[in-house]
């Protein structure tokens, strides 16, 4: 891991690059303790989303909607499944 | 809803592209035409564009972190705590993928959303993952160390060349680390890796037998299949970790990139398992099985190679392990032990059919299961010189190795999909099995005119071809040979209908149906072979030129013929009851399959020594090539042209005729015939000499013998004169007998359409001469129309001879038949009956009835009627005259129709259909030339509906005949001038009539056999 043996414009890159990852670990944790449910690759997604000036409290609301709604999807088959064993 | 994405600029697609990844992380919905999706995707949007939230408000973030912390603490969950205050401190001062400064308003909004999406953090488990091991793993590389290594050289114990197998590795990590002795590349395993490995081994302390546990090690393959992540120690040398080099590309150009769990195999273990996959194992780590389908396994992964260009070779070899599959379960399905018990992962149960393959398929699945042991052969060698590890093997090679031998799973793939697969599945047996055949076949061909570029298909496919053609053969063999179709799962294209017996007068024509299958609709069609096999096969529309099963094709009537004489042959044979020495003669016969392969490997040895491969016949098709390539050259040079590519293709041109070389070279070469392969074009010409004639031979024999016995055992020829005898009445006095008997009734006017009295008759007449054919014998008379009646030649119309003919005679000699032979016994009855009349005329009567009224007036001399003949004494005599000639005239008509028919027409066409007879081959030939020899007897004798006028002009002067001899009967009185010129002037006409139609006729050409009568009646009519 990190052989940074590149030109001295890829070992900044590479510098930064590491930065970031560190942000990103940070946030997971935080959202870890948080208890906020998401993953890692949906984390960096609402970040980038973030940045791009999504109002944070519209995208969680979004985010909460689509859970709700998911588990209102799945629910009934589950439903079904159960009537029908019996 | 429209669609909310005003400008498409780059930030905007990249915010789209998330968006809907984000849709599909948290609800799941992986398709985006799900109208679910669409509906999420326009929800997210609506919500981010027409949000009622306030901007992020720093204070209020601050505020919100803080009042968590105090949460926490109240909780007293002071790590929590700890952890939070540090982490969210680190976080806002530190800069974002996109954002250098610190504690911007994405930090917040980042924060607020975690904030907003927080599920009661306090009662969830936290604990801190320790971040910072990326760090110090960094610093873990002992450069010291590294540096110093040449230094300690010495010392180390173990410095031998770098071993890339486990058990050194192991303890070299505890070793300095060594050099390669270029010493440009280090080959070295890092430690945490090698811990790893450590942690995964066996947990049995070996401490006692460290040397047991490295030699276990060794030899033991490591568990690669059970998907534990782990890493493989391997050479660190640059070429050799170009997936660990792409990776770290990947992950630096990519901050998000995460990797995936991969599991590292070695290249050995990918071959192997290629093997073991093409060997038709099924439970296969890197390959799986899934619902039939063979796939390569996504996280595999070798050190040297990148994921996707493993995968995409891994693919190629997973699509033949598909097809090895795929052949395998046809083959196991067709053996009947399908695969139930052994796999259950292997998540395919194929349906048993409820019946037994037929032998088609056996035989075809038979040829597979060869061809796969032979390849299974080449695997086992290959695996073997991977396990003693003594060549170098890569997946590379092994596929270059392989390569001719996938290429074949291809081919057989293609033949059996079209041939097996795609068949649907309600199809009956004969369509799928002349399908197979036909399409092995057309493949053959099809790769034939390619000519060398695939002998070595062609030979695949042609043992193929021989071996799954063996059931039909048999059948046909049995068949032809023993004359019973023996076909219990029904495939073949021609079947015994259930119903008729073999004794019955429909045997020849009804017994048999022949499948025709089309290829091009899959229709079947269904023809009685009687269309077929008599009217012969060529005359089939040219729709059906793919039905059937085409190699038989040239042959077929000649299976068909020797098949069904076989079988009629048996029967009449069981009959005598000789059937035991049949079945001894039949031991040491040769079937017809066993001919056939025969055949084909002296052909294919021709000119070879003994191999009767086809490579070495390929060699020497090449050597041959050449040698008449300078041949040709010479020729060439000989007229000033220099073109060896023209010398080339002139030598392939000739390669196929053997006088080739007389012709071009004087005849100083000795002729090599061996150019003769299964390959260049001479697969047709390979069965046609290798099949073809022993069912030509056998047809000959089966059908020649059963003419033979017909015609001996079962006296055919003396039924074919019998019928000539009476309905043609050949047998002159016996039939005169008969008729002048009814004649002579009729003449008295007496009743003779009496059944018992005019089959006493015939019994009487035949009974003297042909005392066996006397009870065959009957004839009957039924009533037409009376109409018709009241001219006096239809009084015989009814008539009708009856022969009863035995078994197997009937087929030839069939009711039908006798329906002719009985219209051209009842025109001869006419003749003969007109003719008859007007002979049994004596002068004297005429004269006698004209005299007398003489005689009596010269005697008595008295009464009114003596004047009134007196008065007529001199028209007496020329009327007599008149009728005398008139008498003559018709005779000589008559005379000459009757000569006519009976000799020009019956004779000659009954002699030559005797010499037919003779000659016929087989039974459908004689059916042929007898119907052929009717249909001729009945054009001749005018009794075809287009010559109708002639025949009613016949007609017209026998009716004149016949009222003519009643009249002359009746006497003179009964005459009057009048009627006699009447009589002259119709004969007359009809006379001329005929006598112009006929001359026309002759001159035309058209039926030179009526000159004979056009002649004689002309003559007639110089005369008048």
């Amino acid at each position: 891991m990190g052989n940074g043996s590149g030109p001295g414009s890829l070992a900044l890159a590479a510098t930064n690059l590491n930065a970031v990852r560190e942000t990103m670990d940070v946030n997971l944790e935080i959202s870890r303790i948080l208890n906020t449910g998401l993953d890692t690759e949906t984390l960096s997604i609402c970040v980038r989303l973030c940045e791009q000036g999504i109002n944070p409290e519209a995208l969680s609301s979004v985010i909460k909607e689509l859970r709700k709604t998911t588990e209102a999807l799945q629910a009934p088959e589950n439903m079904t499944s159960y009537l029908e064993t019996p | 809803m429209a669609r909310l994405v005003p400008s498409w600029t780059r930030l905007d697609k990249q915010q789209e592209r998330d968006v809907r990844e984000l849709i599909r992380r948290v609800s799941g919905l992986q398709d985006e035409a799900d109208p679910n999706f669409q509906l999420a995707l326009n929800f997210a949007w609506s919500n981010f564009r027409f949000h009622r939230f306030l901007d992020v408000n720093s204070h209020k973030v601050e505020k919100t972190i803080e009042g968590i912390y105090e949460k926490f603490i109240i909780h007293s969950d002071l790590s929590k705590a700890a952890s939070w205050k540090k982490l969210t401190e680190e976080f806002l001062n530190s800069s974002l993928p996109s954002i250098k400064e610190i504690k911007t308003d994405a930090h917040y909004s980042i924060l607020s959303l975690l904030l907003c999406l927080s599920d009661s953090p306090s009662n969830s488990n936290y604990v801190e993952t320790p971040r910072e091991k990326e760090v110090e793993k960094k610093d873990d590389f002992d450069w010291g160390k590294y540096l110093m290594e040449g230094e300690e050289i010495d010392l180390g114990p173990n410095v031998d060349t770098p071993n890339w197998s486990e058990d050194s590795e192991e303890e070299d990590a505890q070793q300095p680390l060594s050099r390669e002795d270029s010493g440009i590349q280090v080959d070295r395993t890092p430690l945490e890796e090698q811990d790893q490995n450590r942690n995964l081994g066996p947990r049995v302390s070996w401490k006692d037998e460290p040397d047991g546990r490295s030699w276990l090690e060794q030899h033991v393959v490591h568990q690669y299949w059970t998907a534990r992540p782990s890493r493989i120690p391997h050479s660190l040398h640059l070429h050799s970790n170009l997936a660990a080099v792409w990776d770290q590309h990947l992950y630096s150009s990519d901050p998000l990139y995460v990797p995936d769990d991969r599991v590292f195999v070695t290249e050995t273990q990918v071959i192997r398992e290629t093997l073991w996959l093409l060997s038709g194992v099924k439970k296969l780590f890197i390959f799986q099985l899934i619902d039939g389908k063979v796939t390569v396994r996504n996280n595999i992964i070798v050190t040297h190679l990148t994921h996707n260009c493993l995968r995409s070779v891994l693919e190629q070899i997973a699509a033949y392990g598909q097809v090895v599959f795929r052949l395998q379960e046809f083959i196991d399905e067709v053996m009947g032990h399908s695969s139930e018990s052994p796999l259950p992962g292997s998540g395919s149960i194929p349906k048993k059919s409820a019946e037994a393959p037929f032998r088609t398929y056996q035989a075809f699945m038979w040829a597979l299961y060869k061809y796969f042991i032979s390849f299974k052969k080449e695997l086992t060698e290959i695996e073997k010189c991977i396990i003693n590890n003594d060549t170098t093997i890569t997946l590379a090679i092994v596929v270059d190795k392989l390569s001719p031998r996938l290429a074949q799973l291809k081919v057989l793939h293609k033949v059996f999909s079209t041939g097996v697969a795609e068949v649907p599945p309600d199809t009956r047996n004969v369509v799928r099995a002349s399908h197979l055949l036909n399409t092995l076949y057309k493949a053959i061909l099809e790769y034939d005119n390619v000519g060398e570029a695939s002998e070595q298909t062609v030979s695949l496919l042609f043992s193929l071809w021989v071996e799954t053609v063996r059931p039909y053969l048999q059948t046909v063999d049995e068949w032809i040979v023993h004359g019973h179709l023996w076909d219990s799962a029904r495939e073949f294209i021609i079947q015994r209908n259930k119903n008729v017996p073999v004794n019955h007068r429909d045997f020849w024509y009804a017994t048999y149906t022949l499948y025709s299958v089309s290829e091009k609709t899959e229709n079947e069609e269904k023809m009685n072979d009687n269309a077929s096999a008599s009217s012969g096969s060529d005359q089939g529309p040219s729709s059906r030129q793919h039905t059937m099963v085409s190699f038989l094709k040239p042959v077929l009537k000649q299976i068909i013929m020797a098949g069904k004489s076989m079988q009629l042959l048996k029967n009449l044979r069981c009959a005598e009851s000789t059937a035991c020495q049949v079945a001894a003669r039949d031991a040491d016969r040769k079937s017809l399959y066993t001919l056939f392969l025969e055949s084909v490997q002296s052909r294919l040895r021709r000119g070879e020594d003994s191999t009767p491969q086809v490579l070495t016949d390929q060699q020497a098709t090449k050597e041959n090539l050449i040698k008449m390539q300078s041949i040709a050259e010479r020729h060439l040079e000989l007229d000033d042209i220099h073109d060896p590519l023209l010398a080339i293709n002139f030598a392939r041109l000739y390669l196929e005729q053997s006088d080739f070389h007389e012709k071009f070279s004087g005849g100083d070469i000795c002729v090599d015939r061996s150019s003769e392969s299964v390959t260049c074009q001479t697969f047709e010409l390979t069965l046609r000499s290798c099949l073809y004639p022993h069912i030509d031979k056998q047809y000959l024999d089966c059908c020649g013998n059963l003419m033979q016995t017909l015609k001996k055992d079962y006296r055919l020829v003396e039924y074919l004169q019998a019928m000539r005898n009476f309905f043609l009445m050949e047998g002159g006095d016996t039939m005169y007998d008969f008729y002048t008997s009814i004649f002579d009734k009729i003449r008295e006017k007496e009743t003779w359409q009496n059944v018992s009295f005019l089959n006493v008759q015939l019994q009487e007449a035949v009974g003297q001469r042909y005392p066996e054919d006397s009870s065959r014998l009957s004839i009957s008379f039924e009533n037409v129309d009376t109409a018709k009646k009241k001219l006096p030649v239809h009084t015989l119309d009814g008539l009708t001879l009856s022969y009863k003919v035995p078994w197997p005679v009937d087929i030839v000699i069939s009711l039908e038949c006798q329906k002719i032979y009985n219209q051209v016994f009842l025109l001869l009855l006419q003749i003969k009956w007109a003719k008859y009349s007007l002979d049994v005329l004596l002068f004297g009567e005429l004269a006698n009835t004209a005299e007398k009224p003489h005689l009596k007036e010269s005697l008595l001399s008295e009464q009114d009627t003596v004047a009134q003949f007196g008065s007529q004494k001199e028209p007496v005599g020329q009327q007599i005259h008149r009728m005398f000639l008139l008498r003559v005239k018709l005779m000589h008509f008559v005379n000459s129709l009757h000569n006519y028919i009976m000799t020009r027409i019956l004779h000659s066409t009954g002699l030559e259909f005797q010499h037919q007879v003779e000659e016929a081959k087989d039974l459908d030939q004689l059916i042929k030339i007898h119907y052929r020899y009717l249909s001729t007897i009945h054009d001749r004798c005018l009794l075809r509906e287009k010559v109708s006028f002639v025949k009613e002009a016949i007609m017209k002067v026998l009716n004149l005949a016949l009222m003519f001899a009643e009249g002359w009967q009746a006497g003179l009185g009964a005459w009057q001038m009048e009627s006699i010129e009447k009589m002259e002037s119709d004969f007359k006409n009809c006379h001329m009539f005929l006598v112009t139609i006929l001359n026309k006729a002759v001159c035309r050409g058209s039926f030179p056999h009526l000159e004979s009568l056009a002649l004689s009646l002309m003559a007639g009519m110089e005369q008048s």
